[in-house]
């Protein structure tokens, strides 16, 4: 046990205690290291001004660690995600030169300076940084791949057209890292020490009179969280932290006990097994993304335009489970598909983990309120992969295609047997204080054949279910013309690819 | 080789891309600093009753709280007419209204204090819609009105008539920088304000005038923008007093950098509108007479509000000529903040407007819309007279538009977006081409100059400064290259100097994109200045070389040669040459003035608002676009297949800055017609005022196909290097968007015209989709509601921290 994070930023070393831990990245970046290349605009991990990179301690295949890179939102990692890693700025991008001025500029910020990828110049770092990070994790540079590579990165000026053209003139054959101007050897070496000790640290502040205690812990193993729970009841747990780095930036919570899961290896696995998909509670975005390409490749296509890829690095589907959001991006998934959530707990004086599991739909009990007990934590989600002859679409309405919270979700499955429905499960968000499964629907499309008349009189349905309401995304009589409209729609794009397969 | 004309990237573009380059909140912090932050009011209109800002004081980390009985000047101001409050005083008239400005050691202290905030106020109930404002006869300054020919007589006469309702919401300008400014207390009172600000003059006027101190008091100072968008034009105001206020009353460095959240809730934004309309025509679609009956949304306090509505009457006509018209001009007092400058400057609801109008005179009379917009559009040399009585003279609009069409097959598209409408069940697709003409000059005269300051030193290096503001639009990049042009050396040589009031006094805002124009001519009338000044003492020094050689100022060349190094020679005998640096060098021995300033003024231009003729543009940007959409139909969500811009922007500077702008402004156009939705509670609280819930458009919802073309226009032969202005111009190219979207609508109900608000979210495209479908299928009419509300409400409050605190 250490009471102290390490961390680097450009290849220097920072130890850190205190309330220090308790700091956003970029504030740390910003005022303490006066590295203001990184700008701050909306705090919530919506623009990517304030993308870096953060280099991780992962073991690679020769059974070595190494840092292992991707660009994050630095306003939404507080410090005690970040211990045993390396922070590149846009400041360590360049070369050294002689003189500061006269330094040099790595690939994507020539190119962004000869294609007039900036105007005003403030979301330009961050552009930098992503771009960077393409570059770093050798992405093809296509129209498209640029495009999702910056989806997290917001441009008031530009119009993004110049910035494109800046990634596409980068000839990428030759790209040499950027983790090669540093010295990682010496940073791992220091590093190896401290990293498979578990982090605990305590403070005290005192204002007017008031005293309030805060405490952090960054454990290295699963039991050790999970007593920490035991012992305390009012943890907060971060994994990615994208969501609840956004309620605390925003002074909507103001948790002073912290569980971070960075060092939890063991809840970073994945694996499948007769069609069963267990993930890791702390499985990022990035990382099922992936997977779900093959697998799963209806989910797949909802994780693509979910988030940013700086958020996919950091949040994870447990986090977005947790967060207990009606419309959370992938519930009506793993609502449809059956998903199950494990929780483990732990005795105090007992070595043992219990585990049990529970259906998703029963792991919600109200607007953002769950099934937990204080002293669990979710280690796993898993579930069934769908047959291929179920048809599986989810569906995701939101006023910006890209990045931006749901108005409305819906998952649809349905297995056709003989010409006739012989199952239907249909789940949709953002139009309760849930997400619903929909049965009095599901029970009418039983046994019915796949005609269009059907659907849209299950659409009918389908609104008499639900109660949504008018907010800041939608009003309720949007939310209720598309869950009216979402299951003929359904039925129109099945219809079309089985027109489009028997032509074939 | 001449630099203007090349598109040398933006000046501060390394910076920019190693994050060297610095905005406020990035300045280091001076010892002794103070953070700054304000306290609002957490409800749209009512009265204070009591502040518990003294307690607040006490707190530790606390240095000050003040309010509007510690502003030692006097407390109104207002770009035009002064009836704002710096801090509220009894009433308050908006949501996040400051009241109270807290100043302490550390952001932390700061906001532990703002928790402990007691702010009681008696709520009234709020004016927030136009209607509600009609209703309550509440205006902010005075109605004007455009008239020509006889409306009346052409539309009792005519056999074609429409009317209807326009509507349109507001657009948060998102600039990436949030309002900031620093405060430096210097002696005797002084004080200097670094300010992210298109307007340094205005700053240190009303600065001084908050502190009651004279105008040499005080300096402001603004190096850059992350952005402004017309939003820091009059509103960088507050937080460079909050600052001011502080360092004055504390007598230390003070700092605020606002949050986005906070500057969204409180600062103005693009007007929403709601326009009366009344249309007769030809059964050619020729129109005959125009009525519209215009309405803003203001806000609070007048701020700029009556100048933006009279561009919007100034565009009202966009490309069209129309002989009879009267349009009607009131600027509606509501409980939100100010409603204030933002790319366009009302003239994109004008253009919107009237293009929506066309659209509707080709699906009543089944044409193409198309057609109409060329049957009235203006020409060269008749049907030329504009609203106001200017003449639109020397343009290309017919070229424009005629070009575009056929570069981007307009007919072949449309005749398949026509067989894809039949065909599909599920998707709806649309094409618009929308010409675009925007008036270039402040239309209020005084504002229409520029001065600039030029000094060379003694090794031939060049700083220039101007009073204009650099916000990413890549003003300094032009002026330098035009004084690297007009003194004939290198631009490595040129640097552009922050702004600052101390070298640029009594300056307009940069803003009605005349940044360039103003300062560029006036650095240009420096820069001759001084090179006047060497060619006068190179003559002498030439002749002082050859015996019997008078000095002949016209036989003095300056040759640019490689490596950027500037030669100067007599004509006479060319092989004596000496390099800019030394001629320079020897000028100041022989004691020549090396530094100069100049002043520029747009010739012309006047305009006489008691009869609402004149001529109030020096000239004007055209263009056209051309955009093709598709809509879901069951969800109403809508994709940009492909854009084609053409504009004529003259002979441009920077083709590379240029383009840039062109792009950059029609998305950020494409945002105001398609997402970008204000929401607000009945209470009147902004709902979405932050990224998760404001959607700019990002890098997806770019069209797939994007093209740009410009132009060549020989006519145009003013303005500084034969260029056009090309800041505002493209955000109007949108436009195309919006109607392309209209235009899909038509095939629903055909006969049927669709109503469409602007912006087109899913939501309203899916609405009207749902509306019109049942249209179709029943037969009703499509009563379109004057109702209509320009401002988005939802019943539900939100808590602000604020309001949690109110007892």
């Amino acid at each position: 046990m250490r009471s102290y994070l390490i961390l680097y930023v450009n290849g220097k070393r920072h130890k850190i205690s205190g309330e220090y831990g308790f700091k956003t990245l970029s504030d740390f970046l910003r005022k303490d290291l006066g590295l203001v290349g990184t700008k701050v605009v909306c705090a919530e991990g919506d623009c990517g001004s304030c993308t870096v990179f953060v280099g991780r301690m992962k073991l690679n295949q020769k059974g070595g660690i190494e840092f292992f890179y991707q660009s994050i939102d630095s306003c939404i990692q507080y410090l005690y995600q970040l211990d045993c890693s390396h922070i590149i700025t846009v400041e360590g991008l360049k070369k050294p030169g002689k003189n500061n001025f006269q330094s040099e500029l790595n690939k994507v910020q020539k190119a962004m300076v000869d294609a007039g990828g900036s105007q005003c110049g403030y979301c330009t770092p961050g552009f930098v940084m992503s771009m960077s990070a393409m570059l770093e994790s050798k992405a093809k540079l296509t129209r498209s791949s640029i495009k999702e590579g910056l989806t997290g990165n917001l441009c008031r000026c530009t119009g993004y057209e110049q910035i494109i053209d800046a990634a596409l003139s980068i000839d990428v054959s030759n790209y040499e890292s950027i983790t090669k101007s540093f010295n990682s050897k010496a940073m791992l070496d220091d590093l190896k020490a401290d990293f498979f000790k578990s982090v605990y640290c305590k403070y005290q502040v005192s204002w007017n009179g008031v005293k309030r205690k805060f405490q952090y812990f960054v454990p290295t193993s699963l039991k050790e969280a999970l007593d920490f729970k035991q012992k305390n009841d009012n943890v907060t747990v971060v994994a990615g932290g994208t969501d609840i780095s956004v309620q605390m930036n925003k002074e909507r919570i103001d948790p002073n006990c912290i569980l971070s899961l960075t060092h939890l290896k063991e809840l970073e696995e994945v694996n499948i097994n007769d069609q069963i998909i267990n993930i890791g509670s702390k499985v990022t975005w990035t990382n099922l993304e992936e997977i779900c390409k093959k697998q799963i490749p209806q989910f797949y296509k909802i994780i693509q335009v979910f988030a940013s890829r700086q958020i996919k690095n950091e949040g994870t589907l447990a986090g977005n489970i947790v967060n207990a959001s009606p419309i959370a991006d992938s519930l009506p998934f793993l609502y449809v598909i059956d998903a199950e959530v494990e929780l483990s707990n732990t005795r105090q004086s007992s070595n043992n983990i219990e585990k049990r599991w529970l259906k998703i739909n029963k792991f919600f009990r109200g607007y953002k309120q769950l099934n937990i007990k204080s002293s669990e934590l979710i280690t796993k989600v898993r579930w069934k992969i769908p047959d291929h002859e179920d048809i599986l679409k989810l569906y995701k309405v939101s006023k910006r295609k890209d990045l931006d919270i749901s108005t409305f979700t819906a998952g649809v499955m349905i297995r056709i047997k003989e010409g006739k429905i012989k199952k239907a499960c249909l789940a949709f968000g953002g139009v309760g204080p849930v997400v619903l499964r929909l049965p009095k629907v599901e029970n009418y499309l039983k046994g019915k054949t796949m005609d269009e008349r059907t659907f849209r009189e299950a659409g009918n349905l389908a609104c008499k279910e639900i109660t949504p309401i008018s907010d800041v995304r939608a009003s309720s009589d949007y939310r209720l013309l598309l869950a009216e409209n979402i299951l003929h729609k359904f039925f129109c794009e099945w219809h079309e690819e089985k027109t489009k397969k028997k032509a074939a | 080789m001449s630099i203007v004309g090349r598109p040398v990237p933006h000046d501060s573009a390394i910076g920019h891309v190693t994050g060297e380059a610095q905005f406020i909140d990035d300045l280091t912090s001076s010892k002794n600093e103070l953070i700054v932050d304000y306290i609002s009011s957490p409800f749209a209109h009512g009265k204070i009753k009591s502040i518990n800002s003294e307690e607040l004081s006490l707190l530790d980390g606390i240095v000050g709280v003040f309010t509007c009985k510690d502003i030692p000047g006097h407390n109104l101001y207002g770009p035009v007419i002064k009836d704002e409050c710096f801090l509220a005083e009894q009433i308050v008239e908006y949501v996040g209204q400051p009241i109270a400005v807290i100043a302490g050691e550390s952001s932390k202290a700061v906001r532990n204090a703002k928790k402990q905030l007691r702010l009681i106020i008696e709520e009234f109930k709020p004016i927030l819609t136009i209607d509600e404002a009609i209703k309550a006869k509440k205006y902010l300054g005075k109605s004007s009105q455009f008239k020509q020919g006889d409306f009346e007589k052409a539309w009792k006469e005519s056999d074609h008539k429409l009317k209807g309702t326009f509507v349109c919401s507001g657009q948060e300008q998102f600039y990436l920088e949030s309002q900031s400014a620093i405060a430096l207390p210097g002696e005797q009172g002084e004080i200097t304000i670094n300010c992210s600000t298109q307007n340094t003059t205005e700053i240190q006027e009303v600065v001084a005038e908050a502190l009651g101190l004279s105008f040499h008091k005080v300096i402001c100072i603004c190096k850059r923008m992350g952005g402004a968008f017309g939003g820091k034009e009059t509103q960088a105001v507050l937080p460079a007093v909050m600052v001011a206020l502080v360092a004055s009353k504390t007598n230390r460095p003070a700092r605020i950098a606002y949050t986005k959240d906070d500057d969204m809730r409180s600062t103005g934004k693009r007007h929403p509108y709601k326009i009366h309309y009344k249309v007769a025509f030809s059964s050619k679609g020729k129109i005959k007479g125009l009525k519209f009956d215009i309405f803003s949304n203001g806000g609070a306090y007048l701020d700029l509000s009556n100048a933006v509505m009279e561009r919007t009457l100034f565009h009202s006509d966009n490309a069209y000529f129309i002989p009879n018209l009267i349009f009607n001009g009131t600027v509606c007092k509501t409980n939100f903040p100010p409603n204030t400058a933002f790319r366009g400057f009302g003239g994109p609801q004008g253009m919107a407007n009237i293009e929506n109008v066309i659209e509707e005179i080709a699906i009543s009379l089944n044409k193409d819309a198309l057609e109409i917009r060329r049957t009235n559009c203006y020409l060269r040399n008749n049907n030329n007279v504009t609203p106001y009585g200017q003449k639109v003279v020397n343009h290309l609009l017919p070229e424009i538009i005629d070009k575009l069409a056929e570069k981007s097959e307009y007919n072949q598209r449309k005749k398949e977006i026509e067989e894809f409408n039949k065909s599909s069940n599920t998707q709806l697709k649309g094409l618009a081409l929308t010409p675009m003409k925007f008036g270039i000059s402040f239309t209020t005269k005084f504002l229409n100059q520029g001065n600039a300051l030029v000094n060379v030193y003694k090794d031939g290096t060049v700083q220039v400064s101007t009073g204009g503001t650099e916000m990413g639009q890549g003003l300094n990049t032009k002026v330098r290259q035009l004084v690297a042009e007009e003194l004939n050396i290198s631009y490595d040589d040129v640097l552009i100097m922050e702004t600052s009031t101390e070298k640029n006094s009594n300056t307009p805002p940069t803003a009605a994109s005349a940044g360039t124009d103003l300062n560029g001519m006036a650095a240009i009338k420096a820069a001759r200045k001084i090179k006047n000044n060497l060619i006068e003492f190179a003559s002498c020094y030439f002749s002082s070389l050859k015996k019997g050689i008078e000095p002949s100022v016209e036989s003095i060349k300056f040759e640019m040669k490689d490596k950027g190094i500037t030669e100067i020679y007599d004509l006479r005998f060319p092989e004596k040459r000496i390099t800019f640096r030394d001629l320079v060098g020897f000028a100041f021995m022989d004691r020549i003035n090396l530094g100069e300033r100049a002043f520029y003024k747009t010739p012309k231009i006047n305009f006489n608002r008691d009869t609402a003729k004149g001529e109030p543009f020096y000239y004007f940007t055209t263009g056209a676009a051309i955009s093709e959409i598709l809509i879901d139909r069951f969800t109403g969500v809508l994709k940009i297949e492909r854009s084609d811009l053409m504009l004529d922007i003259g002979k441009s500077i920077n083709p590379g800055i240029d383009r840039g702008q062109i792009l950059g402004g029609f998305i950020q156009g494409v945002g105001w017609v398609t997402n970008e939705d204000l929401r607000y509670s009945d209470k009147g609280e902004l709902l979405s005022y932050s990224p998760t819930t404001y959607k700019i458009p990002n890098i997806q919802d770019i069209p797939d196909v994007f093209n740009l073309e410009t132009i060549e226009n020989p006519y145009h032969k003013i303005n500084v290097h034969k260029s056009k202005a090309v800041g505002e111009p493209p955000l109007m190219l949108c436009l195309s968007v919006w109607i392309a979207v209209k235009h899909a609508l038509s095939f629903i109900s055909k006969g049927t015209i669709p109503q469409l608000n602007l912006p087109a979210t899913g939501e309203e495209i899916l609405r009207r989709i749902t509306e019109l479908e049942k249209i179709s299928k029943y037969g009703k009419k499509n009563n379109y509601s004057s109702n209509e509300s320009e401002v988005s409400l939802v019943c539900n409050t939100l808590i602000s921290p604020e309001k949690k605190q109110v007892a």
